[in-house]
């Protein structure tokens, strides 16, 4: 594999030359960072032949906070809430990979109410995360009823969740040891509420987007991206699954108590827009399905297996666990020097890696058809940059 | 500013093995326009598919009732947050304004961006036991973690449904927690003398006065003119 490093500048003044002549000539345009369908303070630089896309350069960093070099002045427990922060709608299972790492790496056993009720709390915050981008989607490519039918079916969930966290975003409710606090006495009831609202919801959605003609031309053979160049780029969750690779870490290395759900993983065939599509709208089925066989199966015990405190010191040496988002991969990885307080962390977040699949996805296909691509692929901008 | 693009590289690469995983494969890929079709029956698929969106939105003005709105801010009077809610912090206080917080610092050692700053009195002269002078929560830099309610031994903190906290001044948002500067409700009833314990709670001179802070000065805020800003 080669790799040309090359500055911005240079980049332009390559591209655009000498060539003074009135006929056609290749130009760069920014896209963003202002931009409202990057969703976030993304910017790509576009080269551009009329309208169709010849180069595309994400530029990052405009929504830079440190949080890994923060994360080493803090305490574990600290640590965790920074999280919320990066992939603002899978904040939940951010916290659990901080956890899962820090207890793996101190020998930290928890027992099973926690690893069921954060595998429902995990599987309920997919699905809500699912239901934003749904509705991204829709305005993305210029229907806007989408948008207000799955922040809807969003603010049921939400209300289902905070009542037993909280918060609505930035929920910070799995600690390293155990969860915030036990579950609501309402919680079961009212998810079961939920899941038998929102399955004719679904078949809604699809009556509402998934056969409309409009969006199935926009999506459809838009974006193609191959199963090897999804694995080259590092691709992971459903951008990588919607290009046929049929691997999703809940099935392949399971955590949690993904190994005492039957659920099935859905995979594209072609790698298109479309098949990312599919594959999350079917993801929501099957987290509706694992949450459903999880829920009446919450065993009796605490919710904190280790009394609070701030000393919880790992063992000299460097440890890495992930675990799925609803975006994909999230990596820990610590490297501790026997203190309470890591010296490095890093995040290997998702979002980062799927991010550079958009240029070989969009190589000389039309500028309408990047917005299409890159709403498919589902970037947090935060969590790009963290 | 240095980019680094990597070029893609299909053709050099040899097909790739991804290993047994172990994850099935659902391929659901429905399609109206991917067969050999007509074009009547293209056109027809299309407005069937444009069709039925349409009535499900159509279909709403039958049930209005489905439709969620909040009517925020007209509900305030009725609105009511969850139990758990992260709103403001506050220090609990029981019916006759005493509070339980011993000054122990726990939560203020352990919040990860120094929200809250606790100075206290290291010997009350009634009991002769540490006294908390002042609980200061600074609401701008707070970021409702919820751990200083989790680690307080005593439980005297809570997060309140209390959200609406928009302001024209972030020095407003700095706020004494403690109603009084004395010793806890604990401590005050092993008292013998009431009148003693009464005069505990008096505001002291330390004491900067009730929440917002009232333009007190304190490291990294300069003073506040208060009248100033709220005309705003």
């Amino acid at each position: 594999m080669t790799i040309e490093v090359s500055s911005l500048k240079e980049l332009v003044e390559q591209a655009s030359g000498d060539d003074r002549s009135p006929d056609t000539q290749e130009y760069f345009v920014n896209m963003g960072p202002q931009h409202p369908s990057t969703h976030g303070v993304l910017r790509l630089v576009l080269k551009l032949d009329g309208e169709r896309v010849l180069r595309c350069i994400p530029v990052l960093g405009y929504i830079h906070r440190s949080i890994e070099k923060i994360s080493e002045h803090m305490n574990y427990m600290n640590c965790v809430h920074l999280t919320d922060r990066m992939d603002y709608l899978s904040s939940i299972m951010n916290n659990w990979a901080v956890s899962k790492a820090v207890e793996e790496a101190a020998g930290i056993e928890v027992n099973s109410r926690i690893q069921y009720i954060r595998t429902i709390f995990a599987e309920l915050e997919r699905i809500q995360s699912h239901q934003l981008w749904w509705g991204v989607l829709g305005m993305d490519l210029g229907a806007f009823t989408p948008f207000l039918y799955g922040i809807r079916d969003r603010e049921v969930l939400n209300d289902v969740m905070e009542e037993t966290v909280g918060a609505r975003l930035t929920m910070n409710y799995v600690l390293p040891g155990g969860l915030m606090a036990d579950i609501h006495p309402n919680f079961v009831h009212r998810v079961k509420e939920f899941i038998k609202y929102f399955r004719p919801k679904l078949d809604e959605y699809d009556d509402l987007l998934t056969n409309n003609v409009i969006i199935q031309e926009r999506l459809r053979n838009v974006g193609v991206l191959s199963a090897q160049t999804a694995v080259q780029y590092g691709a992971t969750g459903p951008v990588l699954r919607g290009s046929g690779v049929a691997f999703d870490l809940r099935k392949d290395h399971p955590y949690g108590v993904y190994d005492q759900a039957d659920f099935e993983v859905p995979v594209g065939t072609v790698g298109d827009s479309w098949d990312r599509y599919w594959v999350r709208v079917e993801e929501m089925r099957q987290s509706l399905n694992i949450v459903e066989q999880l829920l009446d199966n919450i065993p009796p015990g605490d919710f904190l297996v280790k009394k609070l405190n701030s000393k919880i010191k790992i063992p000299e040496g460097r440890y890495y666990s992930q675990l799925e988002t609803a975006r994909g991969i999230l990596g820990v990885f610590i490297a501790s020097d026997k203190k309470d307080e890591p010296y490095r962390m890093h995040y290997r977040s998702p979002n980062f890696n799927n991010l550079w699949c958009l240029e070989p996805m969009i190589k000389g296909d039309y500028i309408a058809s990047l917005i299409g691509a890159m709403s498919s692929l589902d970037l947090v901008i935060p969590d790009i940059d963290r | 500013m240095a980019t680094t693009t990597p070029v893609p590289t299909e053709t050099e690469c040899p097909p790739m093995d991804f290993g047994d995983l172990k994850s099935e494969c659902v391929a659901p890929r429905p399609s109206i326009m991917g067969q050999k079709r007509s074009l009547r029956s293209i056109l027809w698929l299309s407005f069937k598919g444009i069709l039925r969106g349409l009535l499900t939105t159509l279909s709403y003005f039958r049930r209005p009732s489905t439709v969620v709105t909040q009517q925020y801010p007209e509900n305030r009077e009725t609105l009511e947050m969850f139990e758990r809610y992260r709103g403001r912090l506050s220090l609990i206080h029981n019916e006759e304004g005493e509070h339980g917080c011993t000054a122990c610092q726990i939560c203020e050692r352990l919040c990860p961006n120094a929200s809250i700053i606790i100075t206290k009195d290291k010997k009350n002269e009634a009991t002769g036991k540490p006294a908390l002078d002042q609980f200061i929560w600074r609401q701008d830099t707070c970021t409702f973690c919820n751990i200083c309610v989790l680690v307080c031994p005593f439980d005297t903190l809570e997060m309140t449904g209390d959200f609406e906290s928009s302001v024209y001044d972030r020095r407003l948002l700095v706020f004494n927690l403690n109603e009084y500067a004395g010793p806890t409700a604990g401590q005050l009833d092993k008292l013998d003398d009431e009148e003693l314990a009464k005069e505990q709670m008096k505001p002291m001179k330390k004491y900067q006065g009730p929440i917002p802070m009232c333009g007190g000065e304190m490291d990294g805020i300069p003073k506040l003119d208060v009248e100033k800003s709220t005309d705003v």
